[in-house]
């Protein structure tokens, strides 16, 4: 039972109150580029989330078994070489392997997507292969890679995962938003010189700023979802 | 061995493995993903020029391809691929195409800056548009500023300034519309080339003929000798309109066109054997220096 909490508990800390685009305020290109309209801004959302979650099963086995200080694929290694007790550190090519298997899985993904779902490749277009360069889901492989370097508190995959997913939906949450808002503005008569990107800023930076008023209550989250499943 | 050593070695080991597991998982998605393309599509766009000018409405050649292959655009709609690209088009698709002419661009103003009367110092900004939007610039309001929107818009080199007149360079013209897009007073239209050389108006002015003198010294007047002498041309506020669609190549213009007092009416395209001749003796030079003056004029620089 704890165990279900924290992972909630993780995954909303991801997507509301710690959001990634809103307060970390990473992945701002597709969240600036793409919320023209609410059901492209949402279906980029959903690609996010399903690439965010691939990305971060892909980066947490690796970091797990190669890269994080005291992982047991160098240990093997070093002491079958060596002989001695002692480890070796890979944590240098975490970047270097995050991209990497973010680009790749994001190629994947996106021939599969070509020949198994034609409709959903003609509305994603160029957006899948835009979001390999999208940080925010950078942002989530550093993220954990950060929970795995203490050995006595590392997370598990299923921590992973729901960090993931619940960074993928709170993305989905602040562009499906700023679309909404979008729209309403087109009608809107907005003063030349903030007309275009100005307003989208502003807009952005306010949705920003209510977003921040989450922030805190994870301690009380925490405990409601404890009452209830009581 | 140090530890140190042993890190190099095992993280490029690490890199080394992961990049050949990963090109072999990508390649074998790319063959067992393998979508095909539909053969009609792939043909039209091989059989399309390429240059992606937009000239058809589309915002590619690809775009383009797509719409005829799904039976909703022409295939005479490619101004640069010309007859021969809608005849391919036509027989992939098994359709009877009419018979196309490449629409070229041609400018209807042929005053270069002597001919212009009311020609001021314009200190301004060097565009076309900007100057269309100050009063007084030159006596016509109809006619070519001369400052050369049109060359910048062409993408392909085909039009010039020659003393002020905007000339376009038919061999170079693939019809793409940009400069007449680009042309603040819209005195560049499309016209279908049916023969090698076409007759136009060279004129725009639909003042009466006192206001043209008093501001050009070869715009029309619009005595209206020409439409009466030549069935193709009529009138329309004091300006001969040539009707392309009844354009034929033999029609005789030649009465037209002597009664004319202005010689607003020219001939434009590929010049006849007798022309080409008439300059054969003339000899270009030999090397043409660099005037620095006119590289300050073209960057606009003013410091």
């Amino acid at each position: 039972m704890d165990t279900f909490i924290t992972l909630v508990h993780i995954a909303i800390g991801a997507a509301i109150i710690n959001n990634f685009v809103l307060h970390y305020f990473v992945g701002i290109c597709p969240f600036l580029g793409v919320s023209r309209r609410v059901d492209t801004a949402f279906g980029m959302g959903c690609a996010v989330t399903f690439v965010i979650s691939i990305a971060a099963l892909l980066s947490w086995t690796f970091t797990y078994f190669i890269l994080r200080p005291g992982a047991p694929l160098p240990e093997w290694v070093w002491q079958t070489v060596s002989g001695r007790d002692g480890t070796v550190d890979l944590s240098v090519l975490s970047y270097i392997m995050y991209i990497f298997v973010i680009a790749s899985s994001v190629q994947f993904v996106e021939m599969y997507v070509r020949r198994f779902f034609p409709p959903l490749y003609k509305s994603f277009g160029v957006f899948l292969p835009l979001i390999t360069t999208n940080c925010a889901i950078l942002f989530a492989c550093l993220e954990i890679m950060k929970r795995l370097d203490d050995p006595l508190k590392l997370w598990g995959l299923h921590e992973a995962l729901a960090l993931a997913v619940g960074g993928g939906v709170g993305f989905t949450i602040a562009i499906t938003l700023m679309a909404g808002i979008r729209e309403e503005l087109e009608t809107c008569k907005v003063p030349r010189p903030l007309a275009g990107a100005g307003i989208s800023l502003i807009t952005a930076g306010i949705l920003a700023m209510a977003f921040m008023g989450f922030t805190g209550v994870d301690d009380g989250i925490k405990q409601a979802i404890g009452m209830l499943l009581k | 061995m140090n530890a140190t050593v042993v890190t190099v070695l095992l993280a490029s080991a690490v890199l080394t493995l992961l990049s050949v597991c990963m090109a072999w998982v990508l390649g074998w998605a790319n063959r067992a993903f393998h979508v095909a393309v539909d053969p009609t599509v792939e043909a039209i766009a091989a059989a399309l020029p390429g240059a992606n000018c937009g000239g058809c409405g589309f915002v590619g050649c690809g775009e383009y391809a797509e719409a005829v292959a799904r039976g909703e655009a022409a295939v005479n709609l490619c101004a640069p691929g010309g007859a021969a690209c809608a005849e391919q088009l036509a027989r992939i698709m098994g359709v009877e195409v009419e018979e196309t002419f490449p629409y070229k661009a041609v400018v209807h103003c042929a005053a270069g800056y002597d001919d212009r009367l009311g020609h001021v110092p314009y200190e301004g900004e060097q565009t076309c548009a900007a100057a269309n939007l100050v009063a007084g610039v030159q006596g016509c309001t109809f006619g070519c500023l001369g400052l050369g929107d049109c060359t910048r818009a062409c993408k392909y080199d085909a039009i010039r300034l020659d003393a002020g007149r905007s000339t376009v360079d038919y061999q170079k013209c693939i019809g793409c519309k940009a400069c007449a897009t680009a042309c603040p007073r819209n005195i560049i239209t499309m016209v279908p080339f049916k023969a090698e050389r076409m007759l136009v108006v060279a004129c725009s002015n639909k003042d009466k003929g006192p206001d043209v003198k008093a501001v050009c010294t070869v715009g029309c007047i619009g005595c209206g000798g020409c439409s009466r002498r030549c069935e193709v041309m009529e009138m329309e506020g004091n300006l001969p309109v040539i009707d392309y669609d009844r354009y034929d190549d033999p029609t005789d213009f030649a009465t037209a066109r002597e009664k004319c007092p202005r010689e607003s009416m020219v001939y434009v395209g590929h010049p006849t054997a007798e022309d080409l001749a008439a300059v054969a003796e003339e000899t270009l030079p030999e090397r043409i220096e660099a005037d620095f003056k006119t590289t300050v004029d073209e960057t606009e620089w003013r410091g």
